[in-house]
C-alpha cells in the first residue's frame, strides 16, 4: 500500500489539528512536528557541548547543578560569566535572525530578500555605532540601531524604484547601502578612542564573545514581544504568497500584512544585531533549511527560529573549540559558509531562470 | 528657432559635422581642459593640506625651486602619496570604464566584480603563510585578481546566459567569501593584522615610495592597453554581431579588456588596498559630459579618477584632523549613492 500513495495525497492526511479546550486550535503537520522535535533535541545537545567541552568545560555530572546556579568554584564562573550568557544570547539571536529572514523572504517572495543580504544588518550596526559610541546621550543604543536599520531599509525601498518586488535590484542596492553603513562604522572607529575602537572592530564582524546577562535579557525581551507577532502574521503571509488578489479575497489584506511583516522583521533583526553585531547569512540560510526540512508552504516561523538558533550556536561552538590560537568572531565563520551557500543559491536560480 | 522643432525636423541619420556634433565636440574639449585644471588644483591641495597646512604659494616655491626649509620637508613628504593617488585613481577609473564598456552595463565595476577582493585575499594569504614581507605585492595580487575574475565569470556565466547582473551577484558572493577569509586570517594572526589593518580599508597614507615603483609598470601597461581599446569598445556597444561586421575582433577585445582591467585593479589594490566605487562612480559622472564615446570617455576618466581619489584623500585629512580618515571610507560615501542611482535607472528585464 505504502509505495503506491500519490504524493499529492500526503498533505491533507499529514495535517492534524491540535485543540486546547475551546480557545486554541492549531493546525499541526506531523512531519513538521517530528522535525521540530529533532531540532530541539539537536539544540539541547549543542548547548550541552558548548558548556561541557574544552579545558574550562563543566563536567557533565555537574551540568544540571551548575545551570541551576548551584555550581562550585570555577563552574560557577564558567557558566555565570563566560559560557552561559554567550549560549543564551546565541540561541535568542539565532532565533530572531531566523524569524526575520523567513518574514522578509516571504514578503519579497525570494530567498535572496534577506535582511543580512540587503543591508539591514549593516544599517543597524551603523545606527548602533552612531548612537551607542559617537553621539552618546541622544538616543539609547538599541533605538539607534533601530533607526539605522529602518533608514537602510527605507533607502533600499526607494532606491530600487519598485519597492521590495525585485530581488536582484534589492541585492545590488543592498551592496551600496551596506558599503555606506560599514564605511560609517569605520569612520566611527577612527573617530573614537582606542579602547572603544577595538570593541567596535570585533562587534563589526559579529561576535558572541564576552556577552553579558544584560545582553541576554535585552534580546530575549525583544524575542518574547515580537515572535508572537510573527506567528500571528505567518498565517496571513501564507495566504499572501498565493498572490495579492486571492489573498485580499480571503481577507488577508495583503498590503497591510506585508508592511507589518517588514516592520516585525526589522525589529527582530535589529534586536539581534544590537547585541551580537551584524552576523551574516543566518537570516538567509535558516528559513531555507527549515523549508527543505519540513517541506511545508508559507513562512515557517517556529522552524526558522529553531534552525537559526541551531546554526548560530553550532557556529559559535566551532569557533570556541577551534584549534586556532585566537578565537575568531563567529560572524567570520557564518560569512564564510553562508557566502558559499549564497553562491549555490544564485546558481540554482539562474539554472531555473528565475533571476 | 527653438530646439524642439529643429530636432524633430532633422533626419534620423545626422551627417557628421552637423551643428549638434560640433557643438558637443567643443563642449567635450572644454570639459577636458576644466578637468585638467581641477586635477592640477587637487594635486596642489594634496601637497598643501594635512596636519600641517602649507600655504599654496609656498608649495609652489617648494616645487619650482627646491630649498631645504621646513615647508620643503613637509611638501616632499606628501609627494609619494600624491603620486600614488594619481596613478591609482587613473587606473581604477579607466578600469571601470573599460569594464562597463565590455559588459555594456553601468554596473560594471571591478570592485563589484570581486577583482579587488581577490587581490586583497591573495596578499593577506601570502603575508600570513608565505612570509611575504614588504616586498612587491603586485606579483601576489595579480594571480589572486585573475583567479577571482575567473571564478566570477564561471559562476556568472556557467549556468547558461550570462548577464551583467549575474556577474555582479557572483562578484558579491566571491567578495563575501574572500573578505571572510581575509578577516579569519588577520584576526587569528595578530602580527598580520597590524601590517594589514590600514591597507585593508584602502589608504594612501604611509606608503613606501618603493610601492610606487613596484606598481607603476603594471598600471602603465594596463592604461596603454585600455586606451587602445577605445575604438573597439565603441563598436562593441552596438552589439557583438554588429561589432564583428565592423571588423572588430570581439573575442580579442574582450580578452584584452579583461587583461587591462585586471592589471590595473590588481596593481592599484596591491599599492593602496581595496578602494571601492572609484571605477563605478567616475565613468558615471564623466559620461554625462562626454556621452558614450570611449575615445573621449577614457581620457576623461584618466584625469577625473585622480581628482576623485586625491580629493577624497584630502577630505580624509581634514574631516577628523588631527587624525586621518582612510580614503576607502570617503570613496564609499561618494560612490555608493551613485550605485543606488545606477540601479534605479537600470532597464534590464528581471
Amino acid at each position: 500500500m505504502t509505495g503506491a500513495r500519490p504524493t499529492g495525497a500526503v498533505l491533507p492526511t499529514a495535517q492534524r489539528t491540535l485543540r486546547v479546550g475551546g480557545w486554541l486550535s492549531l493546525p499541526v503537520r506531523s512531519r513538521s512536528l517530528l522535525v521540530g522535535l529533532g531540532l530541539v533535541g539537536a539544540l539541547v545537545v549543542i548547548a550541552m557541548l558548548t558548556v561541557t567541552l574544552g579545558t574550562l568545560g563543566v563536567a557533565p555530572a555537574d551540568l544540571a547543578r551548575t545551570v541551576l546556579g548551584q555550581g562550585a568554584g570555577t563552574d560557577r564562573i564558567v557558566w555565570g560569566t563566560i559560557r552561559g550568557p554567550r549560549l543564551i544570547v546565541g540561541i535568542a539571536a539565532g532565533a530572531a535572525l531566523g524569524i526575520a529572514g523567513t518574514l522578509f523572504q516571504t514578503v519579497t517572495r525570494n530567498p535572496l530578500g534577506s535582511p543580512d543580504v540587503i543591508g539591514l544588518s549593516a544599517g543597524a550596526a551603523a545606527g548602533a555605532a552612531a548612537f551607542g559610541v559617537l553621539w552618546t546621550g541622544i538616543l539609547p543604543q538599541p533605538v539607534g540601531a533601530l533607526v539605522g536599520a529602518s533608514a537602510a531599509m527605507g533607502l533600499v525601498y526607494l532606491a530600487t524604484g519598485r519597492g521590495f518586488s525585485s530581488p536582484s535590484r534589492m541585492l545590488l542596492v543592498g551592496i551600496g547601502v551596506s558599503a555606506v553603513s560599514l564605511a560609517f562604522v569605520e569612520f566611527v572607529i577612527v573617530r573614537v578612542g582606542r579602547e572603544e575602537a577595538i570593541t567596535l572592530a570585533a562587534y563589526l564582524s559579529g561576535t558572541l564573545a564576552s556577552r553579558s546577562w544584560d545582553h541576554a535579557a535585552t534580546i530575549w525581551l525583544s524575542l518574547v514581544v515580537l515572535a508572537p507577532c510573527a506567528l500571528v502574521l505567518s498565517r496571513r503571509l501564507q495566504l499572501v504568497e498565493m498572490g495579492d488578489e486571492q489573498a485580499d479575497a480571503l481577507g488577508a489584506r495583503s498590503g497591510r500584512t506585508r508592511v507589518f511583516a517588514v516592520l516585525v522583521s526589522i525589529g527582530l533583526a535589529t534586536a539581534a544585531v544590537n547585541v551580537v553585531g551584524p552576523i551574516g547569512f543566518i537570516a538567509l540560510t535558516a528559513p531555507q533549511i527549515a523549508r527543505r526540512l519540513t517541506r511545508a508552504p508559507g513562512p515557517n516561523v517556529v522552524m526558522s527560529a529553531l534552525v537559526g538558533a541551531l546554526l548560530l550556536c553550532l557556529a559559535d561552538l566551532l569557533t570556541q573549540q577551534s584549534p586556532f590560537p585566537v578565537q575568531l568572531p563567529v560572524g567570520v565563520l557564518t560569512a564564510l559558509v553562508g557566502g558559499l551557500y549564497l553562491g549555490s543559491l544564485l546558481f540554482g536560480q539562474w539554472k531555473k531562470g528565475t533571476l | 528657432m527653438t530646439d524642439a522643432p529643429r530636432l524633430a525636423a532633422r533626419p534620423v541619420s545626422a551627417a557628421p559635422g552637423s551643428t549638434p556634433v560640433r557643438r558637443s565636440l567643443s563642449r567635450r574639449a572644454t570639459g577636458l581642459v576644466v578637468i585638467a585644471v581641477l586635477l592640477a588644483l587637487t594635486i596642489l591641495l594634496s601637497l598643501a593640506v594635512g596636519n600641517k597646512y602649507i600655504p599654496l604659494p609656498e608649495v609652489w616655491t617648494a616645487l619650482v625651486n627646491p630649498g631645504d626649509g621646513y615647508a620643503q620637508t613637509v611638501v616632499d613628504s606628501r609627494i609619494p602619496r600624491t603620486i600614488l593617488g594619481l596613478i591609482v585613481g587613473a587606473g581604477l577609473a579607466v578600469a571601470g570604464a573599460v569594464m562597463q564598456g565590455l559588459t555594456r552595463n553601468p554596473l560594471g565595476d571591478p570592485g563589484l566584480f570581486g577583482v579587488n577582493a581577490g587581490a586583497a585575499a591573495a596578499v593577506v594569504t601570502a603575508t600570513a603563510f608565505l612570509g611575504l614581507g614588504s616586498g612587491n605585492r603586485v606579483w601576489v595580487a595579480l594571480p589572486g585578481a585573475f583567479l577571482a575574475v575567473a571564478v566570477v565569470y564561471v559562476i556568472g556565466a556557467g549556468a547558461g546566459r550570462s548577464s551583467p547582473i549575474r556577474l555582479v551577484l557572483a562578484g558579491v558572493v566571491v567578495t563575501a567569501v574572500l573578505a571572510a577569509w581575509g578577516s579569519a586570517v588577520t584576526l587569528s594572526l595578530p602580527g598580520v593584522f597590524d601590517s594589514y589593518r590600514y591597507w585593508a580599508v584602502g589608504s594612501l597614507a604611509g606608503r613606501d615610495p618603493q610601492a610606487i615603483a613596484d606598481v607603476l609598470p603594471f598600471i602603465g601597461v594596463g592604461l596603454v592597453i585600455a586606451l587602445g581599446l577605445a575604438g573597439p569598445l565603441n563598436a562593441l556597444a552596438l552589439g557583438d554581431d554588429l561589432a564583428q561586421t565592423l571588423g572588430v575582433k570581439v573575442g580579442r577585445t574582450r580578452l584584452l579588456g579583461a587583461l587591462a582591467t585586471t592589471l590595473l585593479c590588481a596593481a592599484a589594490t596591491a599599492a593602496v588596498g581595496p578602494v571601492g566605487f572609484v571605477g563605478l562612480a567616475v565613468p558615471h559622472v564623466v559620461r554625462s559630459v562626454t556621452g558614450s564615446d570611449h575615445r573621449w570617455l577614457l581620457p576623461y576618466c584618466l584625469l577625473a579618477g585622480p581628482v576623485l581619489l586625491l580629493g577624497a584623500d584630502v577630505l580624509g585629512r581634514v574631516i577628523v584632523s588631527p587624525a586621518e580618515l582612510m580614503v576607502g571610507i570617503i570613496t564609499a560615501f561618494v560612490g555608493a549613492p551613485i550605485l543606488l542611482l545606477a540601479v534605479r535607472r537600470m532597464k534590464v528585464p528581471e
